[in-house]
């Protein structure tokens, strides 16, 4: 049996890791939503900048799941932790930015590196030096057993953990659901009604 | 060339989304594709590629021009002069 040992939900207007509220958007802030969160992480990597919306919703949860859980850091060798993400709507932010792009102006080649939506995975593989395997999949909906069964799957194939997904990001509208699954842990038993009880807010 | 330089720096700072940084922050002689200066990667190479062409209406066709050029904003500032001078002739 595997575990849900941490997780955390973004909307546009709130924050939550492990059902507590951590942070809630500044309306009066000039800085984007992200922006601020990432303030709040007191880490200095200027890449973040460069990010499309997805990939920092990503990075900022995943940063947010490692203060909660700070053994991760530690506790896994770099191809040990699986990434396993999911959303309906793919990358179409940035696939409508850089067609903008390249009908307004000129094409260019930072927004394009964004239009796929496993350029997240990449992004938190860099950042973390995690090499397991990885998959984002394009679903209708979110899909509890989806889960469930692709990472028993890679918990039964090498990976001793896995940091799954849900990164819903249309319009620049966030539904954001991030969950770490250990084999061994303090947590909810990870299994598509607990999952689907814990994703509730999506 | 100290306009030049000045408008580079804003023009790279915002073709990059360099948000953490100020204009003050880049000195001329900043090693651009350093981690001990701006830290830029193969795509920001590319950015500034598109960023000569869009700002200064530069094509940069050899690969090995760009090396040179992108190495700070001295060498990017020289190397647009030249190429301006050459377009004029």
């Amino acid at each position: 049996m595997s575990f849900i040992t941490s997780y955390c939900h973004l909307t546009n207007e709130s924050c939550l890791v492990n059902g507590q509220h951590i942070a809630g958007r500044d309306s009066e802030s000039t800085d984007s939503w992200l922006k601020q969160l990432y303030k709040k992480q007191e880490i200095v990597y200027p890449k973040f900048y460069k990010m499309d919306m997805l990939s920092q919703t990503g990075f900022i949860l995943t940063e947010l799941l490692k203060k909660a859980n700070p053994k991760l850091a530690n506790a896994y060798q770099d191809d040990e932790i699986a990434l396993l993400f999911a959303n309906r709507f793919s990358s179409v932010d940035s696939d409508v930015r850089f067609q903008r792009s390249y009908q307004q102006t000129s094409p260019s080649p930072a927004l394009f590196v964004y239009t796929l939506p496993n350029i997240v995975l990449g992004e938190l593989a860099i950042y973390n030096k995690w090499y397991g395997e990885n998959m984002f999949a394009v679903l209708p909906k979110f899909a509890a057993d989806f889960y469930v069964s692709y990472a028993e799957i890679l918990l039964s194939a090498g990976s001793e953990a896995s940091l799954c997904g849900w990164l819903d990001i249309a319009d620049e509208q966030i539904h954001a659901f991030l969950f770490f699954v250990e084999k061994e842990g303090e947590g909810l038993a990870f299994n598509s009604e607990n999952l689907q009880k814990l994703a509730g807010t999506i | 060339m100290d306009q030049l330089k000045e408008d580079l720096k804003k023009h790279i700072i915002e073709q990059l989304n360099l948000e953490d940084i100020q204009v003050s922050d880049i000195a001329d002689d900043t090693l651009l594709f350093n981690d001990e200066g701006l830290g830029l990667d193969s795509i920001d190479a590319l950015e500034l590629i598109v960023l000569l062409e869009k700002f200064y209406d530069i094509q940069v066709t050899k690969p090995e021009e760009g090396k040179e050029a992108f190495m700070s904003i001295n060498t990017m500032a020289d190397y647009i002069s030249k190429r301006k001078a050459q377009q004029a002739v």
